[in-house]
């Protein structure tokens, strides 16, 4: 077999099963030795290892074959017993402990990546120190004497020339009392092979008197057993031996000293000889002859049908003994007892055959007995014969597995044992390549003792990755457990390694819990070591650790702040995980030739301010033929392209940082990083001068020092408290203070004073997200770059008073506040106004008069003013006067009119066009763009009906609906007014009765009707106000007089629709004023708050496309004496539709009703006045009867163009006075050409029309 | 008594980890599952019996460990549900069972136009299923 693991654990039995040579020594031959650093033993073992010892020998049946590797083991006579449990445990914990602090350099690298462990064939990465570790525990539990391979093959009694009577200390050390309890107490049998050695120290003298000693020796104890050994050979200088054989034993010697310094090359071959003789002569042939004679007992008691039946009869004899039995049962006479040394004595001899067959015939024996540790003794035998013969592999592991569960079994006796067994077992299986199994079987030799099983977890660990496949998640696993174990006995730096290799298997997969608390254990552990910084290393990766409960988050954070605060250091982390930046929140905001009066203002779509400043500012080509053309001029082409902001101006930053966690954390500092590049080149294309405070520096990057005005640039500072899982948006700035080339690379913030995190931010990135967002001309350009360009002035603009919440239909008197900071003035100002039904500007002497008597009438100026203002507004850009310019220091003032036009949510765009005076400036113009958000209350909803008089042309009956829309406010009715002088109205009856208190309060409704009437005249004095409050001497506004009319305009334009173009249409304009509040206490003394609700285009048609009056004498005096009356009737007709109409006029000699009263003829009362409200055009019956008769045709049919008018005469011919309804006609109609089906053709009746004949006397 | 529930992605992804004890001892359910999955990947890369095991979802019982035994289930997604519970005592026709209306359950949850496959589910719903399944199944055959 090639397999070097075959070889591993062949070399390792061949290692530790061999003969163990016991050796007694007086202590001056120890003191001899001691010269040279070393004990007798120590100084024998390099030499008893034997690589080609070529000894003949014969098998038990006479097969001859050769020995060539060959080891004895050399114990002192006191150190062949079982090893104290105690001093073991020590030892190994001292071997712990040892690998521990041997790994301390490796222990601070990063640990080698999994895939090349698993790549690599050769387990090189599996700790050295185990194998030590392992064969200490095989170790543990040797000399025991239940197996016969640690037994002595021999005793070597070496004394030192020097000794007084060397014959008789010969005698005297092998002396009962100082042998091993092996051979007291009979497990052994104490005739063992005995040679005599006598040691000769050269330093002490000539080996005359050795030589004589040994001659004497010869006498006494037979001449092939004894030798002469002379050591110190080296006169006065020491030996340096090159590689020293010593080294690899030598445990005790104090370091200075030179192992074997005194002994020669001679003195080495000596020993060398020495050795080899005592094994190839005696030892070998010894043991050779002791097979033969066990072979020959054992033949002559066991084997055969007889002696087979009568072991199996006597051992059924035994069966009713006690199980429990006493530990001298076997002792070196009885025969199992010899069988034991016979299979071991063969093993070590390598005839592994006759080693298994005794032990088969043994294993039966113990089984049978119940001798349970010697059962699991020979199984265990038994497995490694299999092994080492290397054929069944499955009986091999089967009597391994055997032996090691018996071994369980017993108890703690067996432990130690089946520890051993198990470490056979696991490199059995690891030879096989089973290392799954091997894991297993590590799991189970892993015991209570926490040290322990955290090195066989640990093995087990290694194990898993070596599988094929290999099962990274067990190896993970087992190397946390390991590590626990590690820490539960204080292994610290034991338990880092399981852990950090362990982190090899959770890097980078998503299961966040182990992630978290692998980092934290070694974290924490790293900090109790002392080593902050690699502890810092681990914390770092718990800080995001949102999936925690409440309770981790706080235990991880502590932790972590009380770690950090132990490393001492400054840590500057890229893309710290707490708090989480939100690139994609990123918006920078630099100001070039757009200013903006809010944060607000610049959210707002580009693009709304782009209509609204198209007329004002010079057109886009213009404008960059104009500064930005001369910026090319000074400046290289390549940086037209990147963003332009001004010195001295803040470039406002906002970008959004998340809490990941549920505890609150306090960021400080949070600051923009910034480069800043005197040269107008960017930074990357070289440059000596530039000058880079950022990260490049590797200091803190965000210019602290860099306060000063005279500095390059100058950074805001916020500090934020994030709430659990809480995320704020940070508004940070920085502000250029000299020209040249800015850039934005990142933010930064304090976690704690000495934690700082930043985040550099991508360019690719963010150049496609701002891209969309404002910079439309330059999509190209870096948008972290920013252009320096020498400072500007920069109006400042204000709307003094504007409220946030309003009721619709409010007026107020605002003023505009603009303010310039620089020393140049501005000039050539310009406002646009996004909603002038919102705002409206008014005229600068406004300012001082007092509002809102300043609306009331005055006959001196009114209609020169309403002039004046409706060409202003036709224009919808507002100029400032020429000579307005603002200089520093001197706010200007613009008045401004404000009216809620409808209720809802209003955003309000201004923008401000102004030049800049000084031509030498990069810019010659600005803008100013402030947005202003309202809230519009419901106020009062007024409508209006019209509908025509019956009685009269040109007159209409208006019902004006009212309804308080607040919920709280009481409104106070003022005026009702018509706009313009074509209409003048009246109240039908005086409000006083129905709405004595003039006040609307919440939820009221209020009906009333007007009269209105159609005044073609142009007279200027036309009543067009009607008073609606209470009885009250105020004046009455002029509605012709800004801003009532300007806004009016705007109500008009705004409420105007297509198709009621051609039809005369009333424009009404109701104001009231809001009663003070009760409720609400004000502490200044507002001014009353005046409504204005304008309702335009209200229609005087009515539905009915044909419009017309029945006109004529009401009363007709006539003489009946003559004949029958006729009276003359003339009916208007009106065709109000856009068709051409055809009406056809029908008279009817019924009765209107068709119903004829009692009544036929004469008087009778007209208790029912006639209404005059016939919005229905229903008939209303009268009980008044023919007589009467329509003379003249019956059917008369007109055409009328659209809007035409025509008259009809008519004639009514009575025979008695009285008074007679005329209403018994129709009139048919029908549009021509139209489409609407419903609204083609129609009939209309009658309307009641009384006409009163008097007799004349 | 089911101590956990988890279903864990086609790349080992933990997508939904249950524990329905009142211990803290997610950590711990965490690398049980977390380990289970070498198993799994082994029973799948294996597959000692071809024939009638081709298209059984129900890999069986994956390991013992003392004091739990942990059952897989393996979609045809490749998303594994990982079953861990006390009872030593269980009938495997019971614990397909229960995985059977698991799957159902989950497969509602992953049905959620809302749900992002991959991802984990975060569903409430599922959750409350989820806890009713277990509370209904009991594995006690003693009885």
């Amino acid at each position: 077999m090639a397999d070097p693991a075959y070889f591993s654990l062949r070399k390792m039995l061949l290692d530790e099963i061999t003969p163990v040579v016991m050796v007694l020594p007086t202590p001056l031959v120890e003191q001899r030795c001691q010269k040279n650093g070393l004990s007798f033993v120590q100084m024998l073992t390099p030499f008893s290892v034997f690589n080609n010892i070529d000894v003949p020998v014969r098998t038990a049946s006479d097969q001859p074959y050769r020995l060539q590797k060959f080891k004895l083991r050399m114990f002192y006579a006191s150190d062949i017993r079982q090893p104290n449990i105690e001093v073991t445990k020590k030892r190994l914990e001292q071997v712990i402990a040892d690998a521990g602090n041997n790994e301390d350099s490796e222990l601070y690298l990063d640990p080698s990546s999994l895939e090349a462990r698993s790549t690599s064939s050769e387990p090189e990465f599996v700790p050295t120190w185990f194998q030590h570790f392992n064969k200490e525990l095989v170790r543990s539990v040797s000399f025991s004497d239940h197996e016969a391979f640690d037994h002595p093959v021999a005793c070597l009694l070496v004394v030192s020339s020097n000794d007084e009577d060397p014959i008789s200390k010969f005698m005297d050390l092998f002396n009962k009392n100082q042998l091993p309890p092996l051979l007291n107490d009979g497990a052994m049998d104490p005739k063992i092979p005995k040679y005599y050695v006598l040691v000769h120290d050269n330093q002490d003298g000539s080996p005359e008197r050795a030589t004589k000693i040994l001659a004497e020796m010869r006498n006494t104890f037979g001449s092939n057993d004894c030798r002469l050994l002379c050591i110190n050979s080296s006169q006065g200088q020491s030996v340096d031996h090159q590689p020293n054989p010593w080294d690899p034993y030598g445990s005790n010697a104090s370091p200075g000293q030179h192992l074997g310094c005194l002994l020669n090359n001679e003195d080495m071959d000596e020993l060398r000889n020495f050795v080899r003789d005592l094994s190839s002569k005696d030892i070998i042939p010894n043991m050779e002859q002791r097979i033969r004679v066990l072979n020959q007992q054992v033949s002559a008691t066991r084997k055969g049908f007889r002696n087979q039946i009568k072991n199996l009869w006597w051992r059924k004899g035994k069966e009713d003994t006690p199980e429990v039995q006493s530990v001298n049962m076997y002792t070196f006479n009885s025969i199992e007892s010899q069988i034991r040394v016979l299979g071991d004595y063969a093993f070590m001899l390598r005839d592994y055959e006759l080693a298994l067959s005794n032990y088969r015939l043994l294993s039966t024996d113990y089984k049978l007995d119940k001798a349970w540790k010697r059962y699991a003794g020979v199984q265990e035998m038994m497995g490694l014969t299999y092994f080492m013969l290397n054929q069944s592999k499955k009986d091999a592991e089967y009597c391994m597995e055997n032996a090691f569960t018996t071994y369980l079994r017993i108890g703690t006796s067996g432990k130690g044992n089946a520890t051993r067994c198990g470490l056979w077992w696991v490199e059995m299986l690891k030879t096989s390549s089973q290392y799954k199994d091997a894991a297993g079987v590590y799991f189970r030799i892993s015991g209570e003792e926490p040290l322990h099983s955290a090195v066989m977890l640990e093995q087990a660990s290694y194990c898993y990755l070596l599988a094929k496949p290999s099962m990274l998640r067990k190896y993970g696993f087992h190397l946390i457990l390991s590590g626990d174990l590690y820490n539960k006995c204080d292994q610290i730096k034991h338990a880092i390694r399981a852990y950090r290799n362990a982190l090899s298997v959770f890097k980078g997969t998503t299961w966040s819990h182990i992630h978290d608390h692998v980092h934290y254990q070694i974290g924490k552990w790293y900090a109790f070591l002392g080593r902050f910084d690699v502890a810092m290393k681990h914390m770092l990766e718990i800080l995001a650790c949102s999936h925690q409960s409440n309770a981790m988050q706080e235990l991880f954070m502590r932790d972590f702040f009380q770690i950090l605060e132990k490393t001492g250091k400054t840590y500057n982390i890229s893309r710290l995980q707490l708090p989480i930046v939100n690139i994609s929140s990123l918006s920078i905001v630099s100001e070039d030739h757009r200013t903006y009066g809010s944060p607000a203002a610049v959210s707002v779509k580009e693009s709304v301010w782009q209509s609204l400043e198209e007329e004002m500012v010079p057109s886009l080509s213009n404008a960059k033929t104009t500064w930005l053309d001369l910026q090319s001029k000074l400046l290289p082409t390549k940086l037209k392209q990147s963003n332009v902001c001004v010195a001295g101006e803040a470039l406002k930053v906002e970008i959004s940082f998340r809490n990941p966690l549920q505890l609150s954390i306090p960021i400080y500092n949070v600051t923009l990083m910034c480069e800043y590049s005197e040269n107008e080149t960017p930074p990357d294309a070289n440059s000596s001068s530039s000058v880079n405070q950022g990260v490049e520096d590797g200091k803190k990057a965000t210019g602290r020092e860099s306060n000063s005005d005279t500095s390059l640039f100058t950074l805001s500072k916020v500090d934020i408290t994030l709430e659990g899982g809480e995320t704020t948006v940070a508004q940070l700035s920085v502000i250029p203070r000299k020209e040249g080339l800015l850039r934005v690379t990142g933010v930064s913030w304090k976690l704690s004073d000495s934690m700082v995190g930043f985040y550099t931010f991508d360019p690719d990135l963010i150049t496609k997200k701002l891209s969309k967002q404002k910079r439309k001309a330059k999509q190209n350009a870096n948008k972290l770059e920013f252009l320096v360009i020498k400072s500007l002035p920069r109006l400042e603009g204000a709307i003094n008073n504007l409220p946030s919440t309003v009721y619709a239909g409010n007026l107020h008197r605002l003023s505009l506040e603009l303010r310039n900071s620089s020393e140049i003035p501005v000039k050539n100002l310009k406002m646009k106004i996004s909603h002038p039904r919102f705002l409206n500007i008014g005229n600068p002497e406004v300012l001082d008069v007092n509002f809102p008597s300043c609306l009331e009438k005055k006959q001196s100026y009114a209609h020169k003013d309403a002039d004046l203002d409706v060409t202003k507004q036709s224009e919808t850009v507002f100029h400032f006067p020429k000579d307005v310019v603002i200089n520093n220091g001197t706010p200007f003032l613009l008045p401004l009119w404000f009216r809620a036009a409808t209720p809802g949510n209003v955003s309000l765009y201004l923008t401000i066009y102004y030049e800049i005076e000084d031509k030498s400036t990069t810019m010659r113009y600005r803008t100013l763009r402030t947005n202003h958000m309202l809230e519009v209350l419901p106020s009062l909803d007024v409508s209006f009906f019209i509908n025509p008089s019956s009685s009269r042309l040109q007159e209409y009956v208006v019902r004006m609906d009212i309804i308080n829309r607040t919920s709280l406010r009481n409104f106070k009715l003022h005026q009702l007014s018509s706009v313009g002088n074509e209409w003048k109205i009246s109240l039908i009856e005086s409000l006083n009765h129905i709405f004595p208190s003039g006040i609307l309060v919440p939820g009221q409704a209020l009906t009333c009707f007007l009269k209105l009437k159609n005044v073609k005249t142009s007279e200027t004095d036309t009543e067009t106000d009607v008073w609606l409050g209470d009885v009250s001497n105020e004046a009455v506004f002029d509605t012709q007089r800004a801003p009532l009319v300007n806004f009016h305009h705007y109500e008009r334009l705004h409420q105007k629709t297509a198709h009621q173009e051609n039809q005369s249409t009333v424009d009404f304009m109701l104001i009231s004023r809001m009663e003070e509040s009760e409720n609400v206490p004000s502490d200044v003394p507002t001014p009353p708050q005046i409504f204005s609700h304008h309702a335009c285009h209200c229609s005087v048609s009515t539905k009915r496309p044909i419009w017309w009056l029945l006109d004529g004498p009401r009363v007709n005096h006539y003489s009946f004496s003559n004949s029958f009356c006729e009276t003359k009737l003339k009916m208007t007709i009106h065709n109000s539709s856009s068709f051409v109409a055809s009406v056809r006029i029908n008279t009817f000699d019924s009765p209107p009703g068709g119903s004829p009263s009692g009544n036929k003829i004469g008087w009778h009362d007209m208790s029912t006045p006639p209404s005059l409200d016939d919005a229905t055009g229903g008939r209303k019956l009268l009980e008044s009867v023919p007589p009467f008769i329509w003379s003249g045709s019956s059917t008369t049919r007109v055409k009328l163009e659209p809007n035409a008018t025509t008259e009809i005469s008519l004639l009514v011919t009575t025979f008695a006075p009285g008074t007679y309804d005329l209403s018994n006609y129709t009139l048919n109609w029908n549009l021509l050409d139209s489409s609407d089906s419903e609204e083609k053709e129609g009939v209309c009746y009658g309307r009641p029309f009384y006409l009163t004949i008097l007799g004349e006397e | 008594m089911i101590v956990c529930i988890a279903v864990v992605g086609h790349q080992n992804n933990p997508l939904y980890i249950q524990s329905f004890t009142e211990a803290d001892d997610a950590l711990k359910l965490h690398h049980i599952v977390h380990c289970s999955l070498d198993v799994v990947d082994e029973r799948v890369n294996n597959p000692k019996k071809s024939g009638p095991m081709l298209n059984e979802t129900f890999l069986g019982l994956l390991y013992p460990t003392e004091n739990y035994k942990v059952y897989g289930y393996l979609t045809n997604t490749k998303v594994k549900f990982i079953l861990v519970t006390t009872d030593l005592d269980v009938r495997d026709a019971d614990v397909r069972n229960f995985f059977r209306r698991f799957h159902s359950a989950y497969l509602d949850a992953v049905s959620n136009p809302f749900h992002v496959p991959g991802k984990k589910i975060t569903s409430k719903t599922f959750a409350e299923r989820v806890t009713n399944i277990v509370k209904s199944v009991s594995f006690h055959t003693t009885g």
